[in-house]
């Protein structure tokens, strides 16, 4: 499902070049659920952000789903982001001012992938099954930071992707409530989902099926 | 059902209203700026040309040696080229105003009220028509007779005949300039056969034929030849006047006036577009994070693009609602008051449709427009660039001067932080710089223009050093005339003066003759030399002259037909003088020579007094007119300069009143959009001043370094300010002056006009920091870091 092969990425700062990423090789089948871990500053997230096309490589090839992404316009990234890739950040990253149902509808609407009157019932649909259903009227403000998690996972199923990306996805959360979030990460992985996750939280970390390790931009 | 990206546009103006207020508040304040503006100018013009052209001015006026009858009137109405004709004699004296002072009077005898054809008034209050032994006072001169309705006035007419007239009413004139402006009285009586025969007997009076002509009324040469035509056949005509056509007597204030408005209103729209630019942009930065979550979640350019240009076309929507209307509303105020003080009435105060139209058109294109840019690259921008916390610069450090701004060690820390805060977003200070930039360049520019005007009007007064001049109704030997003055003890210095009138071409020109020796008159000059004692045939002209014959020049001659002949001046100077009469200074000997009158004659004199104030010259122009008066000189007129330099300064008051209320108006939206932009950007800052707290700065040291921080943006737009407006200054003072007195304006920065503008700008500025940057100060630091 993700190919990387010899991936680098070097960012130019005024200290001078710094290369964030070398020579990555690394494949994932579809339905795995992988772990990245490594130090702060180690590369994980700069990783993951190639992956899901925020960030582009310096050199090497990059295909996920089969497709080269590195060739992708700005529009054919963008939509190809939404069909393919669901993000969980670890600030969430709710929009403020649209309510709990609206922002997993959002990337619906942003994509045109459901018709129009069904969008709200399959946001419903994916709040119920993360368990926050009852919460679909209210602004992210008025959740709690696990809710909020589990509201931001929800919208990344919205367009049912084939992959998950998530970025410390319980870094501020409690133990307890990381623990209900991976579970809910290898559900999604049994369904076929594919996730990658970048985690410094090795209790949580233990349900993966495969665990990455990056070490001053290698995997090690 | 809305899509939910919409919805988030509503719920992101309706959740935030600060933010939404500030913002449609700076951009109705621009809008309402240029709406009030427009909508005055558009409105003024019309409404003063259509004033005036209804009142059917003359095309031409024939001032004939004796009475006209009404067949005469008739005839010439009959004939061709002449669309009609009304005789309407102009005798000319003083009104009696009390404390033993008189006011000039300019009456106008009305052969039937019932059939006024040319120059038309209208009745404003009282009687209408005027009996016997009552007059109808213009109604803006009503103030100058220190009269009311119903008043008893004494009038003496240039015979020195006093009679005593009652005033039965008010008109409305609207050909004729204000009365309070002119200081002098309009009245209309009544024709009296009794009064006109006397007058006309001792040559006070003639008998005046205005006519219109037929064709274009526009066309000065056609109207000339007409009135020719007509004067050759009825004989008798002493004189032609044309007045200027189409021109109202003070259409050269009017012009300059509009130019005024016209300009400020570019440079308001300048103002408010860089206002919507500013505020787009600060609404933008607040969304870069969010524009990085939607492109996550698949959202293309175009779909973020069309949000935040629908954003902006909401608040750009509510932002016309508020200021277009009130904008209007002022126009019309204000279109009002300067009719007032053109002596003009406004019957429909409503703006085109197509302002109205244009300004919501405007109001909503330019901030998309505006916006283009702004949204096109907040929507561009990558999601890796919208996550981190230095969005849309380089880091800092990475330019020159931001390592030169490291390097100073020795301010406190936090002060050096709000400096490189200040310098490092250097879009932001861009546009918040130019913002109040425009809106400082504007108002001192405004300030600028009119402390030019006074000084323009202090210098022509210091060129003057007399005190009172007095002219007499026919010329008289010089030394009789200082033997009189020699018994008041009042006059220090007194100085007789030659004056007669001229044409130069079609043009009018006053022929003055200073004494040779004169120490009263230092006029600053343009070109060449002043009069010298030994002087003959030379002239020197003023720039109105100039204006007329733009042919003549230095060393070249003026040709000046005085009483039928030609009379060859030699130019040897030119000075500039602020009353736009064109004016020809000769040597009296030469004056009096080609007016075929012997020499020694005076016609008028110019005195210095012991007297000081206001009061004292009063009393002294009484007793000098006493003493003229029993040594058998007849006045004509006297007065003290005072009140010449202050009717100088009332014909400025509506050059000044459009300079204040541009002034104002640029406080107005500046100060407004100041203070939301200032506001705005300690929002930005909600993060950073999280952070400070959270190593622990109080609320009080974070206050301090933002309005810090206003405050050196304050600083450097008032130093752009000042450079901008230099040019600004600059054109408006040489295209004012061209209109209104027909040569530039000295260029004049006025130091007061930049101090106002720094004190306001800092005031501003620290108020308007001060109190969001408390707030944010207050938010409790989990929140602030979490704020995005």
């Amino acid at each position: 499902m993700i190919h990387v092969q010899a991936l680098s990425k070097t960012y130019e700062t005024p200290a001078g070049a710094f290369p964030a990423l070398r020579n990555i090789d690394l494949d994932i089948a579809a339905g795995e659920f992988v772990a990245i871990v490594g130090k702060s500053g180690s590369g994980k997230s700069t990783l993951l952000n190639m992956v899901g096309g925020i960030d582009r490589p310096s050199s090497g090839t990059l295909r996920v789903g089969g497709r080269r992404i590195q060739g992708l316009t700005h529009s054919e990234l963008a939509s190809w982001r939404g069909r393919t890739v669901g993000f969980v950040f670890q600030f969430f990253q709710l929009l403020p001012t649209l309510t709990v149902a609206e922002n997993v509808m959002l990337p619906m609407d942003f994509c045109g992938v459901r018709p129009r009157s069904e969008r709200r019932k399959h946001a419903m649909s994916l709040l119920d099954r993360v368990g926050v259903a009852d919460q679909a009227d209210k602004l992210p403000s008025a959740l709690s930071g696990g809710q909020q998690q589990r509201v931001a996972i929800a919208r990344a199923l919205a367009n049912d992707p084939p992959v998950i990306l998530a970025d410390e996805p319980t870094g501020n959360l409690d133990s307890e409530t990381s623990i209900a979030i991976f579970r809910l990460f290898g559900e999604l992985s049994e369904e076929g989902k594919t996730l990658l996750v970048v985690t410094h939280d090795r209790e949580a970390a233990a349900s993966v099926s495969r665990t990455v390790t990056i070490v001053d931009g290698c995997v090690a | 059902m809305i899509a939910p990206r919409w919805r988030k546009v509503f719920r992101d103006i309706a959740d935030t209203p600060l933010r939404t207020a500030l913002a449609v508040t700076a951009m109705a304040a621009g809008a309402f700026g240029v709406t009030m503006i427009l909508t005055s100018y558009s409105v003024l013009k019309r409404e003063l040309k259509t004033t005036y052209s209804d009142t059917r001015p003359a095309s031409a006026i024939l001032v004939l040696d004796g009475l006209a009858s009404d067949a005469l009137v008739e005839s010439v109405r009959q004939m061709p080229g002449v669309r009609d004709a009304e005789l309407r004699p102009v005798i000319g004296g003083r009104l009696f105003i009390g404390n033993g002072q008189w006011v000039p009077l300019i009456l106008f005898v009305v052969r039937d009220f019932r059939d006024i054809r040319l120059d038309r008034f209208t009745p404003d209050a009282g009687a209408w028509p005027p009996g016997d032994g009552e007059v109808l006072i213009e109604r803006s001169s009503l103030s100058v007779a220190r009269a009311a309705i119903g008043d008893r006035v004494i009038v003496r007419t240039s015979d020195h005949v006093e009679r005593p007239l009652r005033i039965a009413g008010t008109v409305h004139a609207a050909g004729l300039a204000p009365g309070w402006m002119e200081h002098a009285v309009a009245g209309f009586v009544k024709s009296n056969p009794q009064m006109t025969q006397r007058n006309t007997d001792k040559g006070n009076l003639a008998d005046q034929i205005r006519i219109l002509v037929t064709g274009d009324t526009l066309d000065e040469s056609h109207i000339r030849e007409v009135a020719n035509r007509v004067a050759r056949s009825i004989g008798h005509v002493t004189r032609i006047e044309v007045p200027t056509p189409g021109r109202h007597p003070h259409a050269a204030q009017m012009d300059t006036f509009l130019y005024l408005l016209g300009a400020f209103g570019v440079l308001t729209f300048a103002l408010s577009a860089v206002l919507v630019a500013t505020m787009i942009h600060a609404l933008l930065t607040e969304q870069l994070r969010q524009v990085g979550v939607m492109k996550t979640l698949g959202a293309s350019t175009t779909q973020i693009a069309s949000l935040y240009l629908g954003q902006v076309a909401i608040l750009a929507a509510a932002a016309i609602a508020i200021g277009v209307p009130l904008g209007i509303a002022a126009g019309q105020a204000y279109a009002h008051f300067a009719a007032s003080m053109l002596n003009a009435t406004i019957t429909n105060a409503m703006p085109a449709l197509w302002i109205v139209l244009a300004e919501v058109a405007a109001g909503i294109s330019i901030p998309l427009l505006v916006a283009l840019g702004p949204v096109a690259h907040a929507a561009r921008i990558s999601i890796h660039e919208a996550f981190s916390n230095d969005v849309g610069g380089k880091p800092f450090g990475t330019r020159r001067f931001d390592r030169w701004l490291a390097r100073i060690q020795w301010m406190p820390r936090p002060l050096m932080l709000s400096l490189r805060t200040t310098f490092h977003r250097r879009g932001r200070l861009i546009l918040t710089v130019a913002t109040l930039a425009a809106g400082g360049a504007a108002f001192i520019a405004a300030m600028n223009v009119s402390a030019t005007w006074t000084r323009t009007l202090d210098a022509d007064g210091r060129a003057r050093r007399f005190d009172i001049q007095a002219v007499f109704a026919r010329p008289y030997p010089a030394a009789q005339v200082m033997q009189a003055l020699a018994s008041v003890p009042d006059v220090v210095h007194a100085e007789c003066w030659t004056e007669a009138g001229a044409m130069l071409g079609d043009a009018n020109v006053s022929l003055v003759g200073p004494d040779v020796d004169s120490k009263l008159l230092a006029l600053p000059l343009i070109a060449g030399r002043w009069l010298r004692p030994d002087d003959d045939a030379v002239a020197v002209i003023n720039q109105s002259v100039l204006s007329l014959d733009p042919t003549l020049h230095l060393g070249g001659d003026i040709p000046l037909h005085i009483n039928g002949r030609i009379v060859r001046l030699s130019i040897v100077g030119i000075v500039k003088e602020l009353a736009p009469r064109a004016t020809v200074y000769a040597p009296p000997r030469a004056i009096l020579r080609a007016t075929g009158k012997p020499p020694d004659l005076a016609r008028s004199v110019r005195i210095v007094t012991r007297q000081r104030n206001i009061s004292g010259q009063v009393a002294a122009s009484k007793a000098i007119e006493q003493a003229l008066e029993n040594a058998g000189i007849s006045v004509a007129g006297i007065q003290a300069l005072s009140d010449s330099r202050k009717s100088f300064s009332d014909h400025l008051v509506i050059i000044k009143s459009a300079l204040i209320f541009a002034a104002l108006l640029v406080v107005l939206v500046g100060g407004l959009g100041l203070t939301s932009t200032l506001t705005l950007n300690v929002f930005e800052r909600t993060r950073e001043i999280g952070i400070l707290s959270a190593i622990g700065a109080t609320p009080g040291t974070i206050a301090r370094d933002v309005v810090v921080e206003g405050m050196v943006m304050a600083v450097l737009s008032w130093c752009a300010a000042l450079l901008v407006s230099i040019p600004i200054t600059f054109a408006l003072d040489a295209a004012t002056g061209q209109m209104f007195i027909r040569s530039a304006l000295d260029f004049y920065m006025s130091p007061i006009a930049a101090a106002v503008w720094l004190l306001l700008v800092l005031i501003l500025a620290a108020l308007s920091s001060f109190y969001p940057a408390r707030r944010s100060a207050r938010l409790a630091v989990r929140e602030a870091i979490a704020y995005e």
